[in-house]
């Protein structure tokens, strides 16, 4: 037999436990809209029944059920999602940067347009056509002289402006570094935080949640791999522990650990320059130190790296490399050659100041600075009109001798043939081509990289959306399922009331209304 | 799947930012009437798009270099004609001359037109065209032929001056001016004149073969310059084709299908409409509205 009471102790639970239900509704719908919530949901549990087994328990019909308690308030998150999701994150955030910097790249090249280089070079062409059925005519000497200018201020422009968004660049890595150490030091204060309330049997949903959201953060700009280190005492089976953030390469390799869960330690990241040309050298990881090379890992931070520049040396070469590096080298490339190769043949030609002075003396048309260059590296921002020629346009050289040596004023082979100079083939970095046509390849290479990573971003996108249509449909909290539960859950504490009035009417049988007999 | 109000908001933004940037595409088309506005659009038609406009550019040049060698030419077959009748007159006058029934005097005034005539082909021999002197090969800042008291001096420079009329084809549009206007044409007339002046011409026969020979010269530059300037006219041809060709194909590369564009607007804003209608009525209504 139990005791008198023992009904108004499975009500009481009851409506302490249902209550306990409501209030963790009435929380998950509060945060509906919070990002990164993840519902939570009371675990009920059976009391233990009466009796319990032992060697004293009392001979009655059966084990009595003793009503239901809150056994654990826990979230409902699926951890294989947030892998996948973390995994797709961090490529939308390497190639979303990467497309910015490209799409950058591409307003600077302006191409096709109508004036872009391409068309600078084109006028300038032109200038020599007239030059070549006009060589006497002061004008088209002019003319000639203000699109060679023309084309120098194209490549300076180009020039400049591309080591400006190259400036821009590494501000950007520079900051993507400061919030990964930052986001690194609030996961660790976290950690912190978890390991002291887990060992009491308690489950931090809100840290968790808050933890989470921070990692998803990160991983656009870092591939990262999580690992737990449970925190020991009390901890329940279902708590999750400190986290160990590890930098990890496009294989899982770890590179390194950002987040060390078990010495409760943040190990920050950073970014090595070279000192001459200022581009990434190192990436290191607390103490530990990696080349560029061998820091292949995705995500914003890499993507910067990347479009930013990076030097490293193999053999006794120094190689840099990167989109803006890239596209500033064939630039330079283009220039130095263009200048290079339209000196040679001005060289040949006679100018009016040597056909007055009946002396050949061969001017450069081009020249880059005081100091002139060895070779490309900038050229294009060095290169300018030679001062001979802007001292004046007699000495542009459109003549050639003619079979017997002579030299007329009228004649223009020269002039055709420095028109020839930007569709004639040459070796250009290596390749047979014409400068037209290294020109176009140039902006085609720009061109399909920014296609590739627009296409990727969109694609990663979408993957992110996807699993993360999946993560909500498993941790988002439906206002209609909370509604649900609610009206659920009143209606049990409602009768669990209930009980209690049904209760109290058996006592008061019991108290006010037995053994009045003989009264 | 579980499926909340939260997801519903997500998937209609998304949906709709999608339907804006979709528009916002279409938008930049018809304003600019291009196709693609960044080499990432389509790589193929930016590239293409740099070449085409390179050889419209080329082709546009070869015309102007083109009307520069009908210039030339024109002048020149025009110098010749006139070198040709100025030759004729002289064969009519040295006939004249020497049909014996001449008194000196008379063969004084055949001689000072002889002269006038001989000067009117320096004067021809230096034509100017836009300050170039046509008939002296590349030297064309100064004159090839110079009257003064001492008599005709010619100095010529046979060198052909070349015109790019299309890509790497270089033609001569100047005639080679000894054959037209060479110092043996002066000496000719001058001997002529002389012999006139002298009061007898006994060699007439001889001039008219030298007239003729000049005369048969003459006609041969002159059928060349012809058949030269019927090549120019080919080329012309050629490269007005090649203008239109280049035209139309840098259009079809990049230029926007206005039509095609303007309909894929108004399907994408219906669209965009059913999407925000439908926004509208799955968001709005939950359980919540219908308790109680």
């Amino acid at each position: 037999m139990t005791s008198t009471f023992y009904g108004l102790e499975i009500a009481k639970r009851g409506m302490f436990t249902q209550q306990s239900a409501l209030s963790t509704t009435a929380h998950n719908i509060a945060n509906a809209n919070t990002p990164g919530y993840s519902r939570q949901r009371v675990n009920f549990v059976q009391t233990t029944p009466y009796p319990t087994v032992s060697k004293n328990s009392p001979v009655i019909p059966g084990q009595m059920g003793t009503g239901v308690e809150a056994g654990t308030v826990q979230r409902v998150r699926e951890d294989f999602l947030d892998v996948q999701y973390r995994s797709e994150n961090n490529k939308l955030g390497y190639w979303d940067s990467r497309a910015n910097a490209l799409e950058k790249m591409e307003e600077i090249m302006n191409e096709p347009s109508d004036s872009g280089l391409s068309i600078t070079l084109d006028r300038f062409w032109q200038s020599l056509q007239d030059l070549a059925v006009n060589p006497t005519n002061a004008g088209a000497r002019s003319v000639v002289r203000e699109r060679g200018i023309a084309v120098a201020e194209t490549f300076n422009y180009l020039s400049t402006s591309l080591k400006s968004i190259q400036g821009d660049l590494k501000n950007e890595l520079d900051v993507t570094v400061k919030e990964i150490n930052s986001l690194a030091s609030q996961i660790n204060n976290i950690n912190k935080q978890i390991s002291e309330i887990e060992p009491h049997g308690y489950l931090p949903n809100d840290l968790y949640d808050e933890r989470d959201r921070l990692i998803d953060q990160l991983s656009s700009l870092a591939n990262v791999k999580v690992t737990s280190n449970p925190s020991g005492g009390n901890a329940l089976a279902i708590a999750e522990g400190s986290l160990t953030v590890e930098i990890v390469d496009d294989n899982g390799n770890s590179l390194g650990t950002l987040v060390d869960a078990k010495n409760k330690k943040v190990n920050e990241l950073t970014v090595g320059y070279k000192k001459d040309s200022g581009l990434v050298e190192t990436v290191s990881i607390g103490q530990k130190t990696l080349g560029v090379l061998e820091f292949n890992s995705t995500g914003k931070i890499s993507s910067l790296i990347d479009s930013y520049g990076y030097t490293y040396e193999s053999g006794t070469s120094i190689f840099e490399k990167g989109l803006f590096p890239d596209m500033l080298g064939n630039i330079d490339t283009m220039a130095f050659e263009f200048a290079t190769k339209f000196n040679e043949a001005h060289k040949e030609g006679w100018s009016i100041e040597d056909y007055n002075s009946k002396t050949h003396t061969p001017v450069d048309f081009f020249a880059f600075g005081e100091d002139g260059l060895t070779d490309s590296k900038g050229a294009a921002e060095l290169i300018k009109i030679s001062q001979d020629i802007i001292n004046s346009t007699d000495h542009i050289a459109a003549a050639l001798p003619n079979a017997d040596g002579e030299v007329a004023i009228g004649d223009s082979q020269n002039a055709s043939k420095l028109a020839d100079v930007k569709n004639k083939t040459f070796s250009i970095d290596g390749n047979t081509t014409s400068f037209q046509n290294y020109y176009e390849s140039i902006i085609g290479g720009m061109a399909v990289d920014a296609q590739e990573a627009e296409r990727l971003t969109a694609n990663s996108g979408v993957l992110k959306d996807a699993v993360d249509v999946r993560r909500q449909s498993v941790s988002a909290v439906s206002l209609d399922e909370e509604m649900t539960n609610m009206i659920q859950f009143q209606h049990a504490y409602n009768a669990s009331a209930r009980m209690i009035t049904m209760q109290d009417e058996i006592l008061d049988r019991i108290i006010n209304g037995m053994g009045l007999s003989g009264r | 799947m579980r499926v909340t109000q939260g997801m519903l908001a997500t998937n209609s933004l998304r949906h709709l930012s999608q339907s804006y940037s979709n528009m916002g595409k279409y938008q930049d088309q018809l304003a600019t009437g291009k196709k693609i506005n960044r080499p990432s659009d389509d790589p193929v038609v930016a590239i293409k798009g740099m070449y085409y406009r390179t050889n419209l550019t080329e082709v546009e040049q070869y015309k102007r270099n083109l009307s520069e060698g009908y210039q030339w030419m024109e002048s020149s077959e025009s110098g010749i004609e006139h070198a040709t009748q100025v030759i004729q007159r002289v064969r009519e006058l040295v006939v004249q001359g020497s049909n014996g029934s001449n008194s000196p005097e008379d063969l004084k005034a055949i001689g000072v037109e002889i002269g006038q005539l001989k000067e009117d082909l320096a004067n021809v021999a230096n034509t100017q065209v836009a300050g170039r002197y046509i008939f002296n090969g590349t030297k064309t800042d100064s004159a090839p032929v110079t009257i003064d008291d001492s008599g005709i001096t010619v100095d010529m420079n046979t060198d052909a001056f070349k015109v790019e009329v299309s890509n790497g084809v270089k033609l001569k549009v100047n005639i080679n001016p000894t054959n037209v206007f060479g110092s043996e044409l002066f000496n000719t007339l001058q001997s002529i004149e002389d012999a006139l002046n002298s009061g007898s011409i006994e060699s007439g026969d001889e001039f008219l073969s030298k007239i003729d020979e000049h005369f048969d010269v003459m006609s041969a530059e002159r059928s060349e310059i012809g058949a030269r300037y019927n090549r120019l006219e080919m080329i012309d041809t050629r490269i007005q084709d090649q203008e239109i060709i280049a035209s139309r194909i840098l259009s079809e590369n990049e230029d926007a299908d206005i039509e095609k564009v303007i309909t894929d607007l108004t399907i994408q804003e219906s669209i965009h409409r059913a999407s925000l209608a439908v926004s509208s009525k799955i968001i709005q209504p939950s359980l919540i509205d219908f308790l109680r």
